[in-house]
């Protein structure tokens, strides 16, 4: 019940964030967790798009969501202990609640990249932005031809989503790992992803591209898709900056003309390129 | 009927108190470092109207420095703090205020604010503090020497964007409405004020064109602009700049159109209060994230990005330039790389060829 007061309330002041309760917490990797959190099943969002997740007493701080909005009234946050907050947030155990505003940003152009093969390239905890994406073109096969995930971490250990890997290659998805330093179990590549190009059949002129990670991965991997023909408006990735506010208003994350928080965190390197963001 | 009128300044005094009696009065007052300062009048003679701009502006009362936001109560009696849900008490300040003695300056700052804070996300705390203030504006008869707000049509007088504005006419002030509600104040208490006569005109051209007059800096920034999009602002130039900021954050501060802030949660025996403070861009955590990397960590960086928002980005965006010409950050930048500074330099690069 007050949890719809809330809710209800949040429409007024955009500050205000509703609560959601955290259904199940499983550890991916050292450090990095998945939080289910059981939302209105009202509630939607898309791939691209994230909430700002708070913890009272230690503040709020941008997370990706991770699932899509009708998996049953869960929401899927992928969140690395990286400082304070998400420190905070590591601390908090099922049945508990946790702050939520949003969703916010613009999400991934789902439907410019209609109908075309797609790379999707991602680095570490890059890989959350991209699971409901990757979920998408699962169930839409007919949006997309062929779809492939060129994901790089730094060790088998660290790699998320592991179990749900097998998964989406059933769901029709050309999954190629790689590791800057692999173990004695490990079967994949060994380096970097802007590496492994060769493994990605498809005409780079007609594909698109999905890409999150750090910050020099992103650039390497725009940069050489560029290279191997592919427009730049269709090179499409999403960013990363310091935000407090998520809605335009704070200042934090405003980089060339553009606050990442309300005009992306989606960007084209078209975009970047011609706005000097990254 | 136009909604000019006359007040003698006799009134005056009457006048705020009967406006003080549902509202918070606040006016320019001389603190104890000699500074103006906008603050709550007990005393209505004690307001200065003939001084040099307050430092810092009344924006301080549409977006103050410190300001709770959010509290979560945890009353003993209530459940333990994580587990469950409390109600989060919204702490938008209600209170009414009638600010006296804003210049024009800081008035046309208004249209460019509504815009940033009342676009596709409302700011509610800004906006429930804009709805409950009313400003009563006086037209500078005597511009101070830091000022061009000429040069930018924000000032000294204006012909529309204020609630109520007052013209110095000696003995008398020649009031004008330019707001609903403005014109609805002065029609509750009609009986102080009457009609303008011709006199009463003729006397307010004159000071009009007597204060046009005054001004020592005739600086507009469209030139600037149209330097810096003709790429022949070169990034040694900038380079220059960053290397006279102290990054004391001061233009910002006193700046009336500068609007970051950064959110924290403050820890009290009794709750949880999120407020946000003041912030800037010019300092290096500013952009700074999880891990250490810090994008604008150069002061090039982040001197370079304070003009280009305001020089470039603001018109782009919201369709106005982000100054008024108050000559705020003349008063205050130790470095002499203020507004009016940097756009006569820049200018300057215009006549002397695209070499400095
Ligand atoms: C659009 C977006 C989506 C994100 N998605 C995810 C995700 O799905 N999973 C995940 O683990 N992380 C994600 N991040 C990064 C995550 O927000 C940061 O790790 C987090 O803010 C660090 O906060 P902290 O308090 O734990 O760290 P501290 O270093 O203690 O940070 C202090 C403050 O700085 C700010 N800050 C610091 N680093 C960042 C940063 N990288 N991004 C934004 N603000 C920062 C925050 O306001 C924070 O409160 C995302 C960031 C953005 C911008
Ligand atoms: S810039 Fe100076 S003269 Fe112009 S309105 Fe502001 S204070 Fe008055
Ligand atoms: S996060 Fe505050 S402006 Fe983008």
């Amino acid at each position: 019940m007050n949890s719809n007061l809330i809710a209800r309330q949040a429409k007024n002041n955009i500050y205000l964030p509703f609560n959601g309760r955290i259904e199940e917490i499983i550890p991916l990797a050292p450090d990095v967790g998945l939080f289910r959190v059981r939302v209105e099943s009202q509630l939607t969002y898309s791939p691209g798009q994230f909430f700002m997740v708070s913890v009272w007493g230690a503040g709020e701080v941008p997370i990706s969501v991770a699932s899509l909005p009708d998996e049953g009234g869960v929401l899927d946050l992928c969140i690395r202990k990286a400082g304070m907050v998400t420190t905070a947030i590591h601390s908090l155990q099922t049945g508990q609640s946790i702050g939520l505003r949003g969703p916010y940003g613009n999400g991934f152009p789902l439907e410019a990249s209609k109908g075309r093969d797609i790379v999707v390239v991602a680095g570490g905890i890059g890989i959350a932005p991209l699971r409901p994406l990757i979920h998408w073109l699962i169930r839409n096969p007919d949006k997309a031809g062929q779809v492939t995930l060129l994901y790089g971490s730094r060790s088998p250990e660290d790699m998320v989503f592991r179990d749900e890997i097998e998964k989406w290659r059933e769901g029709g998805i050309n999954v190629v790992l790689t590791v800057d330093k692999g173990n004695e179990k490990w079967n994949g590549h060994i380096g970097l992803v802007t590496g492994l190009w060769h493994e990605v059949r498809t005409d780079f002129k007609k594909a698109a591209a999905y890409i999150c990670g750090p910050e020099i991965m992103i650039k390497a991997a725009m940069r050489d898709l560029f290279f191997l023909g592919m427009p730049d408006n269709r090179i499409i990735t999403t960013l990363e900056a310091h935000m407090k506010c998520g809605v335009g208003k704070c200042g934090h994350c405003y980089a060339g003309p553009k606050y990442i928080c309300t005009d992306g965190p989606v960007f084209s390197y078209e975009e970047i390129k011609k706005h000097a963001i990254l | 009927m136009k909604g000019e009128w006359i007040l003698d300044k006799n009134h005056l005094s009457y006048w705020l108190r009967q406006l003080r009696k549902d509202r918070q009065l606040i006016g320019p007052l001389r603190d104890e470092g000699r500074d103006i300062v906008f603050r709550t009048v007990e005393n209505i003679h004690e307001i200065v109207l003939d001084c040099p701009a307050s430092l810092p502006s009344p924006k301080e009362f549409l977006f103050p420095q410190y300001e709770p936001m959010l509290r979560l109560n945890s009353n003993p009696s209530s459940p333990p703090l994580r587990k469950g849900v409390r109600a989060v008490e919204d702490l938008t300040d209600k209170n009414r205020r009638v600010i006296f003695g804003v210049r024009s300056c800081d008035i046309s700052t208004l249209g460019l604010l509504d815009k940033f804070y009342l676009g596709k996300y409302r700011d509610p705390y800004y906006e429930q503090r804009r709805k409950n203030t009313l400003f009563i504006s006086v037209v500078c008869n005597n511009p101070e020497p830091t000022c061009f707000c000429i040069g930018l049509a924000t000032g000294p007088y204006l012909e529309k964007g204020f609630d109520i504005q007052l013209t110095d006419l000696g003995d008398r002030y020649f009031l004008q409405t330019g707001s609903a509600e403005g014109a609805r104040t002065v029609r509750s208490m009609a009986f102080l004020f009457r009609r303008p006569t011709k006199l009463d005109y003729e006397d307010q051209y004159e000071v009009f064109l007597s204060s046009k007059a005054g001004f020592q800096k005739r600086i507009g920034l469209e030139g600037v602009r149209q330097m810096i999009l003709s790429g022949r602002v070169k990034d040694d130039f900038w380079q220059w700049v960053a290397g006279r900021c102290f990054e004391c954050g001061g233009c910002v501060y006193e700046c009336p159109l500068c609007t970051c802030f950064t959110v924290t949660d403050r820890v009290y025996p009794d709750g949880i209060e999120r407020v946000r403070l003041w912030d800037t861009c010019l300092f290096k955590g500013f952009t700074r994230m999880a891990g250490g990397v810090i994008p604008n960590e150069k002061m090039v960086l982040r001197t370079k990005r304070w003009y280009y928002h305001k020089l470039i980005h603001y018109p782009e965006t919201l369709g106005d330039f982000g100054c008024v010409g108050c000559g705020r950050c003349t008063i205050t930048c130790p470095g002499k790389i203020d507004m009016a500074t940097i756009a006569t330099k820049i200018k300057g690069l215009a006549l002397n060829g695209d070499g400095e």
